[in-house]
């Protein structure tokens, strides 16, 4: 008996029980789909938590350093000046502040309410997505950030010291005011000041996070006179290499350790500090990721096994059924062999079948649930758990399905006929 | 000497209480083209030496030499082309495959014989003629009345024109009549010299044959050729 012979008994075999072919798929189709819809939402929204690390550039420090004693941007000043001793390490430094107060922000005819509390109905009407921040910036705000000038310049050195009323604005708040006019050399008021634009951002673009477009940058030496609160104690280092990070973390943990001095009781009355990089952040985040598909996937390989149980529960049902079966093929000269391959073909097959209509399904899941979750037009699943579900399925059934065969293909074949 | 039997053994259980000898130390020799009815009462070891001639069970101690060759030292797959070449069964529960039609069912002992495609649904159809069952060719098993499944049973067994027929109470679930006719199709194929083992525990049936071999016990008991009027 051929190959193609083997085939041709399996397709038959299949046809003829579709009630027992299909309770054999139906596991597989539920294991299968299940695995690749949930496998790929998780995926869907570790890629969406990674985007934002990605647009928001790695390398990033956060120094959170507190003085008790500055109120004139005295730490930003030397924190600003340690950063340009270590060049070789640190692209730039800003402080990573904003204007708390409720702003009006005026060009021509078009307002924009900033930190309007009181207009924004918690309820519902509040837009988080059209919400403008006026940001505290150095002459190095768009390099630590990740920007890219799309037109004018930065602020300038002398800007930031001399608190020069100059304004670089995001895209968001660009649009906003300026609509598709170039801003640069253009006027805008804040509560009343007039500022010159000197630059634009260019959109970052990212789905979630829109509002970091809606962003105007002063120079953050406005912080005395537009914020109540004047001291500013966040601050963004960007470093020019992963292994930079590294080495400018450790700097400035030794500098502000050395400008916040402890006491024996092992705290400092001058200030307080905290350094972080983001490069940690990412790990972190994508350590989590990995957890959560970890999980996920192994409630999936659950189901999937709980399918090759229901596979194996059928196939051990119509054992008895198929013994008989098998001692007749013996009786009339079948080998063991052509038995065993037909076996082994007629649950490959059914495991096929059930695979690719999980999948088919798993793709539509995917696609409905990224869209209801995620909110992404058009989420497919990867190919890798794609392939890796359906060859597990495959080779669970192809297990479970050959077990009456291996085992009634031994039997003497009087044996076999004598089951009933 | 197509069949040769030594001191043939199938016992279950052997050594303990529950022993059971099926078979109990049984010779028999039976020659080509001999028309041979082994009858019994139930439990007598007939059908046991049928499984064991036909190679479908193996037996215990003893000689089994089918046309000179030892089948007690014959592989799994040696004795699969010996049920598929030289012997074709007929059961008394006809043991067709109920998903496949009757051509189908006639046709698997070709496939298994490696007969090619374009052969053996001649070689089927031819069987079904024999047997009067050509109209029926893609009827299934639960189509057909037991007669009509019983002869594409015996289709089935003729289709590799094997050189010995073995029949196990191939009437028994049958009346009469259809009893009858499945006796004729066996005379006929001992006419044209193919080895006749007929099982039964019905001495009407047995007097069909050319020589009676009588089981008791596992025993042969008694073992004569016969006169036989089959006009």
């Amino acid at each position: 008996m051929n190959l193609w012979q083997a085939f041709k008994m399996a397709f038959k075999s299949i046809s003829m029980k579709k009630t027992r072919s299909f309770l054999t798929m139906l596991g597989i189709i539920i294991g299968v789909a299940s695995v690749v819809i949930m496998v790929s939402v998780v995926q869907g929204q570790n890629k969406k938590n990674m985007e934002y690390f990605e647009k928001m550039g790695d390398n990033k420090i956060t120094v959170q350093a507190y003085s008790y004693y500055d109120n004139n941007n005295e730490t930003s000043q030397k924190l600003y000046d340690y950063c340009l001793s270590m060049s070789d390490l640190v692209l730039g430094i800003t402080p990573d502040a904003e204007i708390g107060n409720k702003m009006t922000v005026q060009y021509r005819a078009k307002t924009l309410s900033i930190n309007d509390w009181d207009s924004m109905s918690w309820g519902g009407g509040m837009d988080w997505e059209k919400m403008m921040h006026l940001k505290l910036g150095s002459d190095q705000y768009g390099v630590c950030n990740n920007y890219t000038l799309a037109g004018g310049r930065e602020m300038s050195f002398l800007d930031v010291e001399k608190t020069n009323a100059v304004c670089v604005l995001g895209s968001g708040a660009k649009e906003a005011l300026f609509d598709y006019t170039d801003p640069v050399g253009e006027t805008i008021t804040i509560n009343g000041q007039p500022f010159l634009v000197v630059g634009w951002y260019e959109s970052m673009d990212i789905q979630y996070w829109p509002e970091m477009d809606n962003i105007i940058v002063i120079p953050y030496t406005f912080n005395r006179t537009m914020n109540n609160n004047s001291t500013i104690s966040s601050y963004v280092v960007k470093a020019k290499s992963a292994s930079a990070t590294t080495e400018a973390m450790t700097k400035l943990d030794a500098y502000l350790a050395g400008l916040f001095p402890k006491n024996e009781q092992g705290w400092s009355d001058q200030g307080d500090y905290y350094v972080q990089s983001n490069n940690s952040y990412a790990q972190d985040m994508e350590s989590q990721n990995l957890m959560q598909s970890l999980v996920l996937g192994a409630i999936a390989g659950i189901s999937l096994l709980v399918g090759g149980i229901g596979i194996m529960n059928i196939m051990l049902v119509t054992v008895t059924e198929r013994t008989r079966e098998i001692g007749i093929r013996k009786a009339i000269g079948a080998e063991r062999k052509s038995i065993i391959t037909q076996f082994l073909i007629e649950a490959a097959v059914i495991c096929s079948i059930g695979g690719v209509i999980g999948i088919g399904i798993g793709c539509v899941g995917t696609l409905i649930a990224g869209k209801l979750l995620l909110d992404e037009a058009m989420m497919l699943p990867g190919a890798g758990i794609t392939v890796g579900a359906f060859l597990f399925s495959v080779v669970l059934g192809i297990i479970f399905g050959m077990y009456p065969a291996i085992k009634a293909s031994g039997l003497q074949p009087v044996v076999a006929l004598r089951a009933d | 000497m197509l069949i040769d039997i030594r001191d043939l053994y199938k016992i279950y259980n052997e050594g303990k209480e529950s022993e059971v000898r099926a078979l109990d130390g049984v010779s028999l020799q039976i020659d080509k083209g001999e028309f041979v009815a082994i009858v019994g009462q139930s439990g007598s070891g007939k059908s046991t030496l049928m499984n064991v001639l036909g190679c479908l069970d193996i037996p215990t101690y003893g000689e089994y030499y089918l046309d000179g060759t030892d089948v007690t030292s014959l592989s799994d797959k040696e004795l699969a082309r010996i049920r598929n070449r030289e012997i074709g069964f007929i059961f008394q529960g006809y043991n067709l495959i109920q998903e496949l039609d009757a051509l189908e069912n006639v046709t698997l002992p070709l496939i298994y014989r490696g007969v090619s495609v374009f052969d053996r649904e001649d070689m089927a159809m031819e069987a079904l003629a024999r047997v009067g069952m050509e109209d029926r060719a893609h009827h299934r098993p639960s189509e057909m009345s037991g007669g009509q499944q019983q002869r594409v049973a015996i289709a089935r067994a003729i289709a590799t024109r094997p050189p010995i027929i073995m029949a196990d109470e191939p009437t028994g679930a049958l009346d009469s009549k259809t009893g009858r006719h499945v006796l004729e199709i066996l005379r006929e194929l001992y006419r044209e010299g193919t080895t006749i083992l007929l099982i039964t525990h019905d001495d009407s049936i047995a007097a069909t044959a050319r020589r009676v071999v009588r089981l008791s016990d596992g025993k042969v008991i008694a073992d004569h050729p016969q006169e036989v009027d089959w006009e």
